[in-house]
């Protein structure tokens, strides 16, 4: 389907003539039908969110990187 | 490239035409009109019937016979031009054909009972809006004022109007709502979306679940997007996640663009997406971004949202994105805390302004302490921690039970 999609990437284009038209980059594909094979368990992107991650682990880089810095007794504050 | 034709071949050619069109119209078969009115997406007929129409230039009588069955001669007339007009690139031409014709179409259309035409009506609709947008874009060129989108939108209204009743050409109505918002997200003028879902929200003839799939889950992914606008996190989080939930597996665009909005959505929620989903749909400018809220690590965040700010700017999420900051402020304090605690578990609570004055330079965040108990008063004003601070012992006095809050989908408090 011939969809006119803006031809330019993302990029500033501060050259163009002076309009008002605004270019919604993420305007929906239009689906070919109405409806289609709903099998849910085939959807990968339904099992991926995490909301218990806010764990007490401290063994990684960043939070070791913290530690050394908190200890260390520098005065170059 | 002219190819010659003969008047007797582009007589024929538009008689083939005509009678297509009249032939369906006359048993009001929607599936045979559908494919003669497409002018931009895969026309059959565009091509032979504009270089047929160049030869056999008068076809006032041909397209008379129509009208046997309906007032549909002069539409005829105009959306044959409308393909002649495009087929040479001429787009505002095209489009006021094609404005001719619709409103000819749409006449008709409100006389038929059923639903046979509402198909071929999506077509119309469709084209109006694709010529508007390549009409104005015409227009820009010759440095006019753009303005044919915003008349293909009044007449994408005057359908909706047409759809809103109780007979069964109303499971159209949500086809021409979507046009409509992508009509006004192009123009950016979204605030006149309201109108449109207020009908499909309340009016009583309307029963959400009837309508197709295709329309449930476009609709969903606009208001979903219109709801993140809002702030509304939870309101968008059910209408994203219905899209996803519902839309067709095999259109990856689409997908990537419902997680492109979700996923601000679920990060204000306190959830995280796993890695492997960014990468899986090329969502890669969120990645620092999570990493930094999983970490406490404010200068990750600062470095994401500038690395990618056009990119948030245009999607309308940066500010979202930005006010995670908060999140990040706790998740550090936390790791603080627990870091003390390991040391002298006794006094971990007692956490001195000092050490996170220390934490923040660390990070390149230069703070003092008075900018600091700032962000300790907000953290604990929105439940993001529990206890108090010393103003003047310089201490933050953390509660010994759960003083960290999780969020698992639930918004920080406004």
């Amino acid at each position: 389907m011939a969809t006119v999609a803006p031809e330019n990437a993302p990029k500033e284009v501060p050259e163009e003539p002076k309009i008002d038209l605004f270019e919604d980059d993420d305007e929906f594909e239009e689906f070919e039908n109405e409806e289609w094979d709903d099998e849910e368990k085939e959807k990968d992107a339904l099992q991926q969110w995490e909301d218990d991650w806010d764990d007490d682990d401290v063994n990684d880089d960043f939070s070791q990187q913290l530690k050394r810095e908190l200890e260390s007794n520098s005065e170059n504050n | 490239m002219t190819v010659y034709m003969s008047m007797g071949e582009a007589h024929r050619r538009l008689s083939e035409y005509v009678n297509e069109f009249t032939e369906a119209i006359a048993s009001q078969n929607g599936a045979a009109l559908k494919p003669l009115l497409a002018i931009s997406s895969n026309s059959p007929h565009r091509e032979s019937v504009a270089s047929a129409i160049q030869v056999f230039k008068d076809i006032s009588r041909l397209v008379k016979q129509v009208d046997k069955y309906a007032q549909l001669g002069d539409m005829l007339q105009q959306h044959i031009r409308c393909m002649q007009s495009f087929q040479s690139k001429h787009y505002i031409d095209a489009y006021y054909a094609l404005e001719k014709s619709s409103n000819a179409f749409l006449q008709e259309f409100r006389n038929w009972e059923t639903a046979w035409a509402v198909d071929a009506l999506y077509t119309i609709v469709y084209e109006m809006r694709t010529l508007a947008e390549m009409a104005d874009r015409e227009m820009e060129i010759n440095g006019k004022n753009p303005d044919k989108l915003k008349g293909a939108g009044s007449f994408l209204m005057k359908v909706f109007g047409s759809l809103v009743g109780k007979g069964p050409k109303r499971l159209g109505a949500l086809y021409v709502t979507c046009q409509l918002f992508k009509v006004y997200f192009k123009l950016g003028t979204v605030h006149l979306c309201r109108s449109v879902i207020r009908s499909i929200e309340t009016a009583r003839v309307f029963e959400f679940e009837e309508f197709p799939t295709r329309d449930k889950v476009t609709y969903m992914y606009y208001t979903g997007r219109l709801e993140v606008f809002n702030d509304n996190f939870l309101a968008a989080d059910q209408k994203l996640m219905y899209a996803l939930e519902h839309c067709d597996p095999q259109k990856e665009a689409n997908i990537r663009m419902i997680l492109k909005f979700l996923i601000p959505v679920k990060l204000s929620l306190g959830v995280l997406p796993k890695e492997w989903l960014l990468q899986r749909y090329n969502l890669l400018e969120y990645i620092d971004v999570v990493r930094a809220l999983r970490r406490g690590d404010l200068r990750l965040l600062r470095h994401a949202l500038q690395n990618h700010e056009d990119e948030f700017l245009r999607s309308g999420v940066y500010l979202v994105l930005e006010k995670l900051e908060l999140q990040v402020y706790q998740r550090l304090i936390k790791k603080i805390y627990i870091i003390q605690k390991q040391k002298d578990a006794s006094r971990a609570h007692q956490v001195k302004m000092d050490i996170i004055v220390k934490a923040l330079k660390w990070l390149e965040i230069d703070m003092d302490v008075e900018e600091v108990e700032c962000i300790m008063a907000i953290l604990i004003h929105k439940n993001l921690m529990k206890g108090y601070f010393s103003h003047k012992s310089k201490v933050v006095v953390l509660s010994k039970q759960d003083p960290f809050p999780k969020l698992s989908g639930r918004p920080v408090n406004p």
